[in-house]
C-alpha cells in the first residue's frame, strides 16, 4: 500500500524550522583564549561552526621589528603564557643558529631540564582545565597545586613564577642556583603523585570516560593535512615529536619515549598528555644526572654576553661592550633561517630575516595552535554543544600564539 | 477545623518551613565548605561579625547557665516512677556528655592556643582521642551503675543528679567565659555567616530584566521554581504521634486538651484520646502528592528559559525540561515496589511500617539506587546539572537573572536538596523510626527472643523520633553534598540513554520481581512471617551497630591530630617568613 502522504514533500509534514544560530564566545566559560564560534544548531546538535581567532591579536610579530634580539624574549614568553621557558628556549636556539653558535654543555642540560619542567606544566593545566570544565572540579585544583611547586621552582630560579623571560642569546640570564637539583629531585615526584591523585578520580568515572571517548576523533591523514603537531598529532597516531625526529640540543643523549595514541579522539589527547608528564620526567631525571655542576653557563663571546655588572662599573672596555650590546643589539649577519622546537602543544618555529643590524628584520613564528585550531570546526561539526568542551580543551589552544 | 488544628497546623509549618530554610542556607556554606576541604583550601570565611567583648562572654555565659539553672530548678520538685528513673538516667548521661565534651573543647584550645594554669598544662598532651573514648567508657558505665541504684532511692538520686548537671553546666560556662580574649571577638560561625552575608548581598543588586524579556514571566518563574520546593514538605512525617486524653471530657481536642499529653502508649502505638501527627498533613495520596508538585518546579524552569531572551537561557529551559519529565517517569516506578511491600502510599504508613518491620533501604535495594540517581536528576545536581552546564550553556535557564530572583532559583534548588533528603529518609532510611525504638519504650528483640527491654515516656520517644528524622534528613543532605565537586557532568544525549534505557526498565524489572516475591511470601504462611520478622529485626540491629560504629569513627577521625608536611617553600614565602612576614606557604599539600 501506499503511504498517504505520497504527494507531499517530506518538509511539509514538520513544522517549519530553521537552524538557531549561536555565539560561542569571545566571552563564554570554555573559550578560553578568547576564540568564538559561531554555530548554527538543530536542536543541540552543530551544523556548522565558524571558528573565528583573532581577539588576543596583538601584534607579536610587528612589535619583534623595533627592538633588539634580546628584547623579544618578553614577547615571545606572553606567546604561550602557559609554558613560557619552551619559547624562551625555542627563541634563543633560532638566533643561535643564525648566529652560528652553541652553548656549553651545562646550558645545555639546565635549558632541557628547565624546559621540560615548563611542559609539564601546560601538559598538566590543559588536563585539568578540560576536567574542570566538564565538571570535575577537584582534579584541576590537585593538578594546580601541582603546577604551584614547579613555578615555586622557576621561581627561585627565574625570579619570576610565570613569565621569567630568562632565557638570552647564548645562555641563560644566570647561572643554575645551588639547590637547583635538590629542588627538582624533591618537587616534581611529589608533582607525579598528584597527578597520579587527580586520575584515579578520572580514570575509572564511567562519566568521564563516555564523555572523552569517540569524541572528537581526527584521523591520522586530516592531522597531517592540517599541519598539526605535537600531542594532537601523536594522539592520531603519527609518532613525530621533534625531539625525537631532529633531535636539538641534547635530547639525542635521552633516552624516553613518544607515546602514542591510535584512535585520535580527546581520549587518545588525554592520555598522550599524561602519558608525556611522565616521559618528561624521564628526561628530566637523566639530564639532571648528566649535567656537570661545574662550567661556564653562557659562550665567550663580548659581542653576544653582557660583561659582569661589577666590570661594567669598574673598566671602560667593559662598559662599551655594555653599551655596545644595550643600545645597538647584538649584531646578526644577515640572512635567514629557519629553527624548530618540541613545545608544548607541538612544533614551534621562528623564521627570522636578519639585515645584519640589530634589529630583527622580520620574525615570523609558527605557532603549534595555529595549525591545531584550524581544525576545531572540522571536529566539532556533527556533535553536541557538551562536546565542543572537552574537544576544545583537548586541543589546548592558546590564544597568545594562536594570534600572532 | 478548630482553632486548635489551626494552631497545631501553624506551629508545625513553622517547624518544617525554618528546618528547610536554615537547612537551605547551611548547605550553600556546607557545599562550599565541603568542595573547599575535598581540595585541601579554605573554604567561605571571609564574612564576620565583631562582637563587643561583653557581648561574647554573655554569649559564651548565658546557654551553659540557663541549661544549668534549668536543670536545677526542674530538679527541686519530687518525681516518682517511671519518669523518676528516666530522668535520673538522662541527668546522668547528660552531666557525663557536658563533661567530656566540655574536656574535649579545652583540650583543642590548649593545643592550639596554649596553656594559661598548671591545670591546663596536662591537656598539652593527651591526645583528645583518649578523652573521647574515656567518656564512651563513662558512658557505658554510668548507664550500669544507674541500675544499681534501689528502686526507693530513685527520686531522690534523680533531684542529686539534676542539681550535678546545673552544677556542671555553671562551672563549664563560668571557666569558658573566663576564657574569651579580651578585645574584640570576630564571629565567624565557622563560616556560616557567609550564607547569610550573601542574602543580604542579593536583596541590595540590582535586579536585571532583558529588554525584551517578557516581564511577568520573567518575575514569575523564580517564585514558580520556589513554591513548588516549599509546597511538597506538607506531606513529610517528621515524628512519632503526639497523644493527647481528653481533659474535660468535651469529646473534642481544644486548647486545654494539649496540657493532657499521655505518659505512656501501648507498644502498637494505638491511642485512645486524640492523635496529633507530626506532619502538616496526612493526605491519603501521601507520595503521589509529593511527585505532582514537585513536578510544577518544571514550569519555573522552563518558563525562566524562555522568558529571558536569551539562546542559552533557553537552551537550558529545553534540558531542564525535557529532563524533568523524562526522570520522572524512573522515579515513579523506582518506587511502585515500595508501595507493594507498604502496602501504601500514605506517608505516616511508610514509616510505621519501616518502624515494625525493615528499612526501605533493606527491602527494596535496587529501587533505592534507581530512585536516588532519578532524584539527583529531578534536583539538577551534579553529574545532571545540564540545565545549568555553566561550561556549556554559561549559567542555564537562570542565565538572566539577578539579584534576589537569582537567589530565588538558588534557594529553591538548595531546599530541594534538603527536600530530596527528607524524601529519602521518609521512604528508605525509616522516616522517624529508630531500630528498636517502640511508642513505648526501646525494645530490642530478635524475633521473640527479648534480649532488653527500657520502657519510656511517650514525649521521650516522639522528642527523639523527631530528633532523629532532623538528624537523618542532615546526614543525608551531607552525602548528596558530597556527590559534588568530583563528578563530571554527563552529556545531555547520554542523560536521556541513561534514563530511558537504563533506569526505567530496572525499575520495571524491579517492580515485578518484588510483585512475585510479595505474593509468594504473603501465601507462605506463618513459619515464614517469623522468619521474615527475624530477618527483619537483624537488619535493625545492623543498622544501630553500624550506626555506632560510624559515630565513633567519624568523631575519632575528626579528632585525629592534622599534620601538614611543609614542602618546598618558595623563595617568596621564605624570604617574607625571615624577614618575620606572613605570606603563608603554599605548599602545605
Amino acid at each position: 500500500m501506499e503511504p498517504l502522504d505520497r504527494d507531499l514533500e517530506e518538509g511539509l509534514l514538520e513544522l517549519p524550522s530553521e537552524p538557531m544560530m549561536l555565539n560561542m564566545g569571545p566571552s563564554h566559560p570554555a573559550m578560553h583564549g578568547t576564540v568564538r564560534i559561531v554555530l548554527e544548531l538543530s536542536g543541540e546538535m552543530i551544523q556548522k561552526a565558524d571558528v573565528q581567532i583573532g581577539y588576543l591579536h596583538r601584534g607579536f610579530e610587528k612589535m619583534c621589528e623595533r627592538g633588539t634580539w634580546t628584547q623579544i624574549f618578553p614577547y615571545v614568553d606572553r606567546c604561550n603564557y602557559v609554558s613560557p621557558m619552551l619559547n624562551n628556549v625555542g627563541f634563543a636556539l633560532a638566533v643561535e643558529k643564525m648566529l652560528g653558535v652553541t652553548v656549553p654543555e651545562r646550558c645545555q642540560y639546565y635549558r632541557v631540564a628547565l624546559g621540560e619542567l615548563a611542559r609539564i606544566c601546560d601538559h598538566m593545566i590543559c588536563s585539568g582545565a578540560m576536567c574542570m570544565e566538564l565538571g570535575a572540579f577537584t582534579p584541576f585544583l590537585y593538578f594546580a597545586r601541582a603546577r604551584e611547586i614547579i613555578w615555586d621552582i622557576f621561581e627561585e630560579e627565574t625570579g619570576a613564577r610565570v613569565t621569567h623571560s630568562f632565557g638570552r642569546v647564548g645562555g641563560m640570564a644566570s647561572p643554575p642556583t645551588k639547590h637547583f637539583k635538590d629542588m627538582i629531585r624533591a618537587g616534581v615526584p611529589r608533582v607525579l603523585q598528584l597527578i597520579n591523585e587527580g586520575e584515579k578520580m578520572l580514570l575509572k568515572n564511567r562519566i568521564f570516560l563516555d564523555r572523552l571517548e569517540g569524541v572528537g576523533v581526527m584521523s591520522k591523514e586530516d592531522a597531517l593535512a592540517l599541519g598539526w603537531t605535537g600531542v594532537v598529532l601523536r594522539a592520531s597516531g603519527v609518532p613525530y615529536d621533534v625531539r625525537r625526529a631532529h633531535p636539538y640540543m641534547v635530547y639525542d643523549r635521552m633516552e624516553f619515549d613518544v607515546p602514542v595514541g591510535t584512535t585520535g579522539d580527546n581520549y587518545d589527547r588525554f592520555m598522550c598528555r599524561q602519558e608525556e608528564i611522565r616521559q618528561t620526567w624521564r628526561i628530566i631525571e637523566q639530564a639532571l644526572d648528566q649535567m656537570p655542576d661545574e662550567g661556564p653557563i653562557n659562550i665567550e663571546d663580548p659581542r653576544i654576553i653582557l660583561p659582569p655588572k661589577q666590570d661594567v662599573y669598574t673598566t671602560i672596555e667593559a662598559t662599551i661592550q655594555h653599551f655596545k650590546i644595550v643600545m645597538e643589539g647584538i649584531k646578526v649577519p644577515a640572512g635567514e633561517c629557519y629553527s624548530y622546537t618540541e613545545a608544548g602543544n607541538g612544533e614551534l618555529g621562528f623564521y627570522l630575516v636578519s639585515d645584519g643590524s640589530g634589529t630583527p628584520y622580520r620574525v615570523r613564528i609558527r605557532p603549534p595552535c595555529f595549525a591545531t585550531t584550524q581544525g576545531l570546526e572540522q571536529l566539532i561539526t556533527g556533535l553536541m554543544i557538551p562536546d565542543v568542551v572537552p574537544t576544545f580543551g583537548s586541543l589546548n589552544m592558546i590564544g597568545g600564539e594562536c594570534d600572532h | 477545623m478548630s482553632l486548635v488544628e489551626i494552631v497545631l497546623a501553624v506551629v508545625k509549618i513553622l517547624i518544617l518551613a525554618l528546618f528547610f530554610l536554615n537547612m537551605a542556607a547551611l548547605s550553600t556554606w556546607a557545599d562550599r565548605r565541603q568542595g573547599a576541604m575535598v581540595q585541601d583550601r579554605v573554604g567561605p570565611n571571609r564574612a564576620v561579625v565583631y562582637l563587643p567583648n561583653m557581648v561574647a562572654r554573655v554569649i559564651v555565659l548565658l546557654p551553659p547557665a540557663l541549661f544549668g539553672v534549668l536543670a536545677i530548678f526542674s530538679s527541686l520538685g519530687q518525681l516518682a516512677g517511671r519518669a523518676a528513673a528516666e530522668r535520673f538516667t538522662m541527668n546522668v548521661q547528660l552531666t557525663i556528655l557536658v563533661a567530656w565534651f566540655s574536656l574535649l573543647v579545652l583540650c583543642a584550645k590548649v593545643r592550639s592556643g596554649g596553656a594559661i594554669n598548671r591545670a591546663e598544662q596536662m591537656f598539652e598532651d593527651t591526645d583528645p582521642r583518649s578523652i573521647f573514648f574515656a567518656g564512651l567508657g563513662v558512658h557505658a558505665i554510668g548507664l550500669v551503675a544507674g541500675r544499681l541504684v534501689p528502686p526507693a532511692a530513685i527520686p531522690l538520686a534523680a533531684q542529686v543528679s539534676g542539681f550535678v548537671l546545673g552544677g556542671v553546666f555553671l562551672l563549664v560556662g563560668l571557666y569558658a567565659t573566663s576564657r574569651v580574649p579580651d578585645g574584640k571577638i570576630p564571629l565567624r560561625l565557622a563560616g556560616t555567616l557567609h550564607a547569610l552575608a550573601d542574602s543580604v548581598k542579593m536583596i541590595w543588586k540590582e535586579d536585571f530584566i532583558p529588554k525584551n524579556a517578557d516581564r511577568l514571566l520573567h518575575g514569575l518563574a523564580p517564585v514558580l521554581a520556589v513554591f513548588s520546593a516549599l509546597a511538597v514538605m506538607a506531606v513529610i512525617p517528621f515524628g512519632n504521634d503526639l497523644c493527647f486524653a481528653d481533659g474535660n471530657k468535651n469529646g473534642t481536642l481544644d486548647l486545654s486538651d494539649l496540657g493532657h499529653l499521655l505518659a505512656t502508649v501501648p507498644a502498637s502505638g494505638a491511642c485512645n484520646g486524640f492523635r496529633v501527627k507530626l506532619q502538616i498533613i496526612d493526605l491519603n495520596v501521601g507520595i503521589l502528592y509529593v511527585f505532582g508538585i514537585a513536578g510544577t518546579g518544571i514550569i519555573g524552569a522552563a518558563i525562566a528559559g524562555w522568558a529571558s531572551d536569551n539562546k542559552f537561557a533557553l537552551l537550558g529551559g529545553l534540558r531542564a525540561s525535557s529532563q524533568m519529565v523524562s526522570y520522572e517517569v524512573a522515579m515513579g516506578l523506582s518506587l511502585v515496589g515500595l508501595f507493594l511491600i507498604y502496602g501504601s502510599v500514605r506517608m505516616s504508613d511508610m514509616a510505621v511500617w519501616q518502624g515494625q518491620n525493615a528499612w526501605g533501604v533493606f527491602v527494596q535495594p535496587l529501587g533505592f539506587v534507581l530512585f536516588l540517581t532519578a532524584l539527583c536528576a529531578e534536583t539538577k545536581r551534579v553529574p545532571f546539572d545540564q540545565p545549568e552546564g555553566e561550561s556549556e550553556i554559561v549559567a542555564g535557564y537562570f542565565l538572566e537573572y539577578s539579584g534576589f530572583k537569582w537567589g530565588m532559583f538558588m534557594t529553591g534548588e538548595y531546599i530541594e536538596l534538603v527536600f530530596s533528603s527528607a524524601l529519602l529518609v521518609a521512604l528508605f532510611f525509616g522516616g522517624y523510626s529508630l531500630p528498636f525504638l517502640h511508642p513505648d519504650g526501646l525494645n530490642i528483640a530478635f524475633g521473640d527472643t527479648v534480649l532488653f527491654q527500657y520502657k519510656m515516656t511517650h514525649l521521650a520517644v516522639s522528642l527523639i523520633s523527631a530528633i532523629a528524622f532532623f538528624g537523618k534528613t542532615v546526614f543525608v543532605t551531607w552525602v548528596q553534598i558530597f556527590f559534588r565537586w568530583t563528578l563530571p557532568r554527563f552529556r545531555y544525549d547520554q542523560l536521556m540513554k541513561l534514563g530511558w534505557t537504563k533506569l526505567l526498565p530496572l525499575a520495571i524489572a524491579n517492580m515485578m520481581v518484588t510483585g512475585v516475591v510479595v505474593l509468594a511470601l504473603r501465601n507462605a504462611g506463618p513459619a515464614a512471617d517469623s522468619w521474615l520478622k527475624l530477618l527483619a529485626d537483624i537488619t535493625q540491629g545492623v543498622v544501630a551497630v553500624a550506626t555506632l560504629a560510624g559515630f565513633v569513627a567519624v568523631v575519632v577521625g575528626l579528632l585525629e591530630p592534622v599534620e601538614r608536611k611543609k614542602f618546598l617553600a618558595s623563595s617568596a614565602a621564605r624570604f617574607a617568613a625571615a624577614m618575620g612576614g606572613v605570606k603563608p606557604e603554599p605548599q602545605q599539600a
